[in-house]
């Protein structure tokens, strides 16, 4: 994404020092987010700061990121002091840690420190650098301001007024991000408060994300409060389902379950945000109308409960009936955009050595915007084009004409706007295998229905609206009957006795096969991706087929 | 229209002189006040285009200043002046005897809607403590007594 600090590439390149330590950055902007910018702050430069954000504009408020620097009286702002060649900055000496003492005891002078009840704990800036930079002591004996403690800001967001520090991240967020500009500052002074506007509620579509820049726990998540406390949590890496555009995400987990997802930067999808449709999309990992275990249906008709390895067997075993007395021909798959690239390159590859060409892809559409969130509502769309397949709309001509009579289908979105309306028209098909991760009403023509991972149990890759691969991992351990889309695939394709595949589903060796495979893959495999991701290497080269 | 068509249209033309389109905010700010007693939200938000802010920024302004007022008042505005010097010739107890007087404590507006009570530093009249803004007016070297004529004689 476009960003303030993307201004730097014209910019000259200057030397500056740091605490002894000579550093080669990028004129113009601030010390802080020059310093941002090549990797080093709050690593190897530790230069506290709450009002700061990379991605917002600087204010300068809570005075924390006070700097020594050469040749100027006073200490300096190391948020709003431009960079110059030659600076020679001290973050260690005396007069910068008295400072920061300072900020910090004017900051605990009317914080409630309620943090064995707070949400923030744990991961809280104030908890931090209290016990960091601060004083051991309170030297103050007067009573703390007494304020609200859970202001209802929006469906999302709750306010405590007294743990705010009055950084104005929110406010500068709601303003600059969303646009929205919702929340202000109101009165002055110690009496300074966080507000909305009389009637109006903090509700736009990226609102949570004031949760995580509020560095202390004056926001919560609605959804999240008391749910965990910070130290139960251990995060994953993860890319987030709900659209093409793929954000970067912490997947949070505790006691077995996901709690929270959280954005994960990557400047070059999601800065530092997701949308709030998104962040709440984890609940879908758990919800009671989870897959999870193989189904077929019996001689009455009716579904009844198998093992996963029996539900294989009887669908290879309706396939190769098929293909037997009929050919190849009659034989159709329907591939899901919530699938990874290896999963859809394993079914693509089930298909090309059945020795059918029928498939399609069926994309579920909803509302796009300027920001983040896009039309396509689904991981890997881009993927599965880049993969070879095509939208489903010709297939499914092809079914009306009654000439499939099996069909492998990847997930329910085919039974969205613009495909088909409920799944009549697949009941005429003979043996219709389901592989998904959720019920759906095509669970009522399925012959075989298999339980698959969801995107939180499994590794593999996704391939964004801007082409950008990316990588997720399991957060979850997933129950042995419960496989991906492409372990299954997979299995299916060696009870069929099909050529290339080999004993054993092995990701790393599909992800191998892959980039060998298909053009805009090339020298992308899931073990060498960095976890900020990679392109594809061509543009447009959608329709390139397995080779 | 919350705001009449000709204070909007001073409003504009004072805005004008300033260089940057929030510049005369705070002029019309006081303006909006002299004229409806307050600055009520729905003030705010037809303001808010003229000075290319928001509704909520505009009403966070008049939260900061101690002369503003979201809330509707009363006709008259009647402000002690409480700073230092005030308070070293005897403000505050003036202040007291005043909201006895009145039967209303400072930020109240008296029950006939006449008056609202409060105070504010610094005014700028130490010399003449103790005093009180009536509106636009200054009345200085007060004491009870000289106070309670003058706002007795308030419509
Ligand atoms: S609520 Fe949080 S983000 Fe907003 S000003 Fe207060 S401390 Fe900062
Ligand atoms: S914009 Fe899309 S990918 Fe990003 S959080 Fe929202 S739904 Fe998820
Ligand atoms: S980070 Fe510089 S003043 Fe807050």
């Amino acid at each position: 994404m476009a960003t303030a600090a993307g201004v730097a590439c014209e910019a000259e390149i200057v030397r500056i020092t740091v605490d002894g330590l000579e550093y080669r950055l990028h004129a113009g902007p601030s010390l802080l987010a020059a310093l941002d910018q090549i990797g080093v702050l709050m690593g190897e430069v530790d230069i506290p700061h709450y009002c700061w954000h990379a991605k917002l504009s600087s204010d300068g408020s809570c005075r924390l990121c006070q700097v020594e620097i050469d040749g100027q009286t006073g200490l300096q702002t190391a948020c709003n002091t431009p960079v110059r060649d030659g600076m020679i900055v001290h973050t260690r000496s005396e007069a910068v840690v008295r400072a920061r003492q300072t900020v910090l005891e004017f900051l605990m002078l009317n914080h409630p420190l309620d943090c064995p009840v707070c949400d923030q704990a744990g991961e809280c800036k104030l908890q931090d650098y209290a016990w960091r930079y601060g004083a051991p002591n309170s030297r103050s004996r007067e009573p703390r301001r007494k304020l609200e403690k859970r202001i209802d800001l929006g469906p999302g967001v709750v306010l405590d007024r007294e743990r705010c520090i009055l950084c104005r991240r929110c406010v500068r967020f709601c303003r600059e991000i969303p646009r929205t500009g919702e929340l202000a500052v109101f009165g002055r002074g110690d009496r300074s408060v966080i507000g909305l506007f009389p009637g109006v509620q903090l509700d736009n579509a990226y609102s949570m994300n004031v949760v995580d820049l509020c560095p202390v726990g004056a926001l919560t998540s609605r959804d999240f409060r008391c749910k965990a406390r910070a130290w139960q949590l251990e995060s994953v890496e993860g890319v987030c389902g709900g659209c093409a555009r793929g954000c970067n995400i912490w997947l949070d987990v505790a006691k077995g379950e996901v709690q929270r997802y959280r954005p994960r930067r990557n400047d070059a999808v999601n800065d530092t945000w997701m949308c709030d449709a998104g962040r709440l999309s984890y609940a879908e990992i758990a919800r009671s109308d989870r897959l999870d275990k193989a189904w077929i249906r019996n001689q009455e008709s009716v579904l009844e409960p198998v093992s996963v390895a029996s539900a294989i067997s009887e669908a290879a075993r309706m396939l190769a009936g098929l293909v037997a007395e009929k050919g190849a021909g009659v034989i159709a798959g329907i591939a899901s955009p919530h699938a990874t690239n290896e999963d859809l390159f394993a079914f693509k590859r089930l298909l090309d050595e059945i020795g059918t060409e029928n498939s399609g892809l069926a994309v579920p559409h909803g509302e796009a915007d300027e920001l983040l969130i896009c039309a396509e509502k689904a991981a890997n769309a881009t993927g599965a084009r880049a993969i070879g397949f095509e939208d489903a709309r010709s297939l499914l001509e092809r079914i009306r004409g009654g000439g499939v009579d099996g069909i492998v289908i990847l997930g329910h979105d085919i039974l969205t706007a613009g495909y088909l309306d409920d799944e009549t028209l697949l009941g005429k098909i003979d043996s219709v295998i389901l592989i998904d991760t959720h019920q759906s009403s095509l669970m009522r023509v399925a012959q075989v229905v298999l339980p698959a991972r969801h995107l939180a149990e499994k590794a593999g890759t996704l391939t964004n609206c801007d082409r950008r691969v990316q990588r997720v991992r399991p957060a979850l351990a997933a129950d042995s009957e419960l496989l991906t889309e492409g372990e299954i695939v997979h299995r299916l394709a060696l009870a069929l006795g099909l050529n290339g595949f080999e004993a054993g589903y092995d990701l790393p060796r599909v992800s191998r096969s892959l980039a060998a495979a298909v053009p805009p893959f090339a020298g992308i495999t899931i073990e060498s991706l960095p976890s900020d991701g990679a392109q594809l290497v061509s543009d447009g080269g959608e329709k390139g087929a397995v080779r | 229209m919350v705001i009449s068509k000709a204070i909007r249209d001073q409003i504009e033309a004072e805005n004008a002189n300033y260089p940057r389109a929030r510049g005369g905010l705070l002029a019309a700010l006081h303006r909006v006040q002299r004229e409806y007693g307050a600055i009520t939200p729905e003030h705010a938000t037809a303001l808010a285009p003229i000075f290319d802010m928001t509704a909520v920024e505009v009403l966070a302004v008049v939260s900061f200043y101690d002369m503003l007022s979201s809330q509707p008042a009363g006709r008259h505005q009647v402000r002690v002046c409480t700073n230092l010097s005030c308070s070293l010739a005897g403000a505050r107890e003036f202040l007291r005897e005043i909201e006895n007087h009145l039967g209303i404590t400072r930020g109240e507006t008296s029950a006939d809607g006449r008056i609202t009570l409060g105070h504010e530093a610094c005014l700028g009249a130490c010399a003449n403590a103790p005093m009180m803004r009536v509106d636009d007016r200054y009345y200085e070297d007060l004491d009870t007594e000289s106070a309670r004529q003058v706002l007795d004689a308030l419509d």
